[in-house]
């Protein structure tokens, strides 16, 4: 396990490194400037103080090598677009946000997406099925922005129960959350209801119930175990996804996120703060696959002896 | 029989839900949702709250450029003039009490009992430090060339710092601003500019704290750290989520003061923002609407229009349609009326020429405009039928941010009247700066593009289309017209110098003009303000003067 482990992290090294390099070349070919922001022209004096200002006059390689020390140091440098503010205080400020957005939207898309599966599955082409199936199918279909917008017409402007923006008291995390769990809880309760049906079918199943085990026991010790490998597939890269990619969600709720910076900062062409937030969303990602995998172990004793 | 028992998932279910219905209901009131001001009982006083649309990028006043930023900058800070009413909107005294215009010598008589937050006086040192600071190439300031009026600040500027060479010191040493003594600020002009005093009223011109800046470097404009001298002070800063400005109590003007904080939300959607005013949680609504729920919100009392100098425009790439004719043509078929009624609803004027219905002289300079509102087929065909090769196919290049896409499908299908077979072409905004130039891209036809007023002067609108500006997109080049415009900077009898307006405005969209651009329509600024805010007030050059405003 724990070389498992060793030889994973050592891996993220050159993963980070392809993530910078193919970032840096994909923000200098979509082309654009930081520091044209209206319709009018730069004088080119003051586009070439700018430039000098932010390195960007020395050659690719060089502001490659600088960006690669950056990340190494942990100074990913100061903000193109935000003249006052620098990566390191952006990430640290936001980051925490949009983690606990993605973090708690995860926790409900688990704690209710999960046994509404189950429930589906072992209520199986009943009523109870019909509906919660429904009810999964409509959160999947319906977009995010759609749901959050009806969400704080509802319940914020025309009913009052919630604020209608913003994320500083207990209230007004809730609608947000919600509305970005809609889309993992209702995966959820597909994927894992798709994968209980099919387990239940499995020899090993008709072996206990036929050997006596109470059926609460098959189902909690033996069954669940085996549908939850999907779930867990989904839940690495959902939960990278949940945190950086809730821009939808934190736009119209106006939350401070990382999400909301990472789009602005790719179309204000805000080089250090989309390369700095790329590096963190690699790494996030590289974190949660060695957890699911860590997991997968757990759940499934077959794949720890292929695991090197 | 097996007893199947619903059991643990539904039951969490149901706890889960109650527990959302719990937190919600018992925090739902209490938060800075729906109730209304908790603080203030005095008559004056209390709290404004307002949505805004975005994170301001800089505090500093040497690198806010956009609209937010000067919103907070010009209202935690003293400027050096303000602008008067319209339509002239003559300076009026702030920092500077008085001045004396001498062609191109300008005298500026500082007040002395305009105080910084840390306690010292603001002096006429401050002002000529801060304007070096923000010409010097090492800030790299965006409105740096705000200044390039004042001698040797361009030079300055453009020069490039390097530890072996003084060449940029001895540049900073040349620029012609200085402080006799601590209330006078002498300034030499590269010619004599008759609107640099009102141009002075811009945020650019608001003096920084040395000591601030000097100590804290790039983190001076934390609240904290910021030392301001104006009406109001900078308390919070939340990034991306909140600002509160509160009551500077030893502003010299403390007295007309009416609000005593003004929290500003960030809230980038203009249909959450829509709703936080609907439900009472803003007061005023800065940010904006989704544009299909402008008639409705037209139609309520909270609805508050003002006009702007700003232009919104069709530019033509004159090296594609090279023919003035065919350019007055399309010109003429344009129905800004329609576009103006049904498209963007907000009360904007259908712009008959280029230079705004609001800026000073407009009544002369626009005279003779030949557009008009809406579309005029007639003289159009008259224009079409004199064009030799008109050019039938072409692109029309936009940004895209909401209403261009279907304003440019309606001038589309009004020049396919014509016979011409328009592309529709909408990129990003970095992109689309790039196809612009100048010189705009071979494959550009018409290009949208829009101009908001530096400063309330004609010129400023012109000059845009001199041969070499950065702003001329349209690679027309007239050497008359830029006599024309030179002879104007160097008239001092303001009607002789509308005069010359008038015929450098006629060359642009006169009927023997060149017709280098297509007017669309003149801005203007729209926001819901609640019944209870009084003397909110947007002035054309979108200023907005925090200390008229009160909560009752």
């Amino acid at each position: 396990m724990l070389k498992f482990v060793v030889r994973r992290v050592l891996w993220t090294i050159p993963i980070i490194l392809l993530v910078i390099f193919m970032t840096f070349l994909m923000m200098r070919a979509i082309k654009g400037s930081p520091f044209r922001k209206s319709e009018r022209a730069v004088p080119p004096a003051v586009l070439a103080n700018l430039n000098r200002k932010f390195g960007l006059d020395k050659p690719w390689y060089q502001q490659y090598f600088t960006y690669v020390k950056d990340v190494a140091t942990l100074d990913l440098g100061p903000s193109l677009v935000l003249r006052n503010q620098d990566v390191n205080s952006i990430v640290k400020e936001h980051f925490p946000v949009s983690a606990e957005l993605g973090g708690l939207a995860m926790l409900l898309a688990i704690v209710v997406g999960i046994p509404l599966g189950i429930l589906a599955a072992l209520r199986a082409n009943t009523v109870t099925d019909y509906v919660l199936m429904l009810f999964a199918n409509l959160g999947f279909a319906v977009p995010s922005f759609l749901v959050a917008t009806l969400f704080i017409y509802f319940f914020a402007a025309k009913w009052g129960f919630f604020p209608t923006n913003g994320w500083d008291t207990w209230s007004s995390k809730v609608l947000p959350v919600v509305a970005l769990s809609l889309g993992p809880l209702t995966y959820f309760a597909r994927i894992v209801r798709g994968q209980m049906l099919e387990t239940l079918q499995q020899d090993y199943v008709r072996t206990a119930k036929a050997k006596g085990l109470r059926w609460k026991r098959i189902v909690t010790v033996h069954v669940l175990r085996n549908s939850l490998i999907p779930a867990v597939t989904a839940a690495g890269p959902l939960l990278g996804f949940l945190v950086t990619g809730s821009f939808i969600i934190e736009n119209i709720f106006a939350i401070p996120g990382i999400g909301r910076y990472y789009v602005t900062s790719v179309s204000g062409r805000d080089y250090s703060t989309v390369m700095g937030i790329t590096v963190l969303l690699a790494i996030l990602i590289i974190v949660a696959n060695m957890v699911v995998d860590i997991l997968y172990g757990y759940l499934d004793p077959r794949t720890r002896d292929q695991r090197t | 029989m097996r007893k199947r028992t619903l059991g643990w998932p539904l039951g969490l279910v149901a706890v889960l839900a109650l527990a959302l219905v719990a937190a919600g209901c018992g925090g739902g009131g209490s938060s800075s949702g729906n109730t209304t001001t908790t603080s203030g009982a005095s008559a004056s006083g209390g709290t404004l709250r307002m949505a805004i649309g975005s994170e301001p990028p800089s505090l500093d006043p040497g690198l806010a450029t956009d609209t937010t930023s000067a919103l907070v900058v010009g209202n935690i800070n003293t400027p050096i003039v303000r602008l008067g009413k319209a339509p002239n909107l003559a300076p009026e005294p702030a920092l500077a009490k008085s001045w004396d215009v001498n062609g191109a010598n300008i005298t500026l008589h500082l007040r002395d009992d305009v105080k910084w937050t840390d306690g010292t006086t603001v002096t006429a040192d401050d002002v000529v430090w801060s304007w070096l600071r923000t010409i010097s190439p090492q800030l790299g300031a965006d409105y740096a060339y705000q200044f390039y009026g004042i001698k040797g600040a361009e030079e300055y500027n453009s020069c490039k710092p390097s530890a072996s060479n003084q060449q940029c010191d001895t540049l900073k040493g040349k620029v012609a601003i200085s402080a006799p003594d601590a209330t006078t600020v002498k300034v030499q002009l590269t010619s004599a500019q008759p609107w640099f005093i009102q141009q002075l009223s811009h945020t650019s011109f608001i003096p920084a704290n040395k000591a601030a800046v000097t100590k804290w470097g790039e983190k001076w404009t934390d609240p904290g750290h910021n030392v301001s001298d104006g009406p109001f002070t900078l308390k919070t800063w939340k990034h991306d989520a909140s600002l509160t400005l509160v009551k500077n109590p030893d502003y010299y003007d403390a007295a007309s003061v009416k609000l005593d904080t003004i929290e500003m939300q960030i809230i980038p959607e203009g249909a959450t923002a829509e709703q936080a005013f609907n439900s009472g949680g803003v007061e005023v609504n800065e940010t904006g609407w989704p544009p299909s729920d402008t008639p409705r919100i037209k139609g309520t009392p909270a609805y508050k229009q003002f006009p702007s100098l700003g232009i919104y425009y069709y530019g033509f790439n004159t090296k594609v349609i090279t023919d003035p004719n065919q350019r007055k043509a399309m010109a003429l078929a344009i129905d800004r009326k329609a576009i103006v009624d049904h498209i963007t609803q907000t009360g904007q004027v259908p712009a008959t020429a280029f230079s705004p219905e609001g800026i000073p002289g407009a009544a002369t300079i626009n005279k003779d405009a030949f557009l008009t509102p809406t579309a005029n087929m007639d003289e159009a065909m008259k224009y079409w039928n004199k064009v030799q090769n008109p050019v039938k196919s072409i692109n029309l290049v936009f940004n895209n941010a909401p209403g261009h896409k279907e304003i440019a499908t309606a001038v589309q299908a009004q020049w396919k009247k014509l016979g011409m077979t328009v592309t529709l072409k909408q990129l990003d905004w970095p992109q689309f700066l790039k196809f612009l130039g100048p010189p705009p891209d071979a494959s550009v036809g018409v290009y949208r593009n829009g101009w908001i007023a530096d400063f309330p002067d004609d010129i400023n609108f012109l000059s845009i289309f001199e041969c070499g500006s950065g702003n001329n997109n349209t690679n027309w080049c007239n050497k008359s017209f830029d006599a024309l415009l030179k002879q104007a900077t160097a008239e001092p009898d303001q009607a002789k110098r509308y005069d010359l307006y008038q015929q450098a405005e006629a060359m642009l969209s006169g009927p023997s003009g060149d017709m280098p651009i297509a007017p669309i329509y003149w801005y203007t600024f729209a926001y819901q303000v609640a019944p209870n805010v009084t003397g909110w007030n947007t002035n054309p050059m979108d200023t907005i003067d925090l200390t008229k405003v009160g909560v009752s």
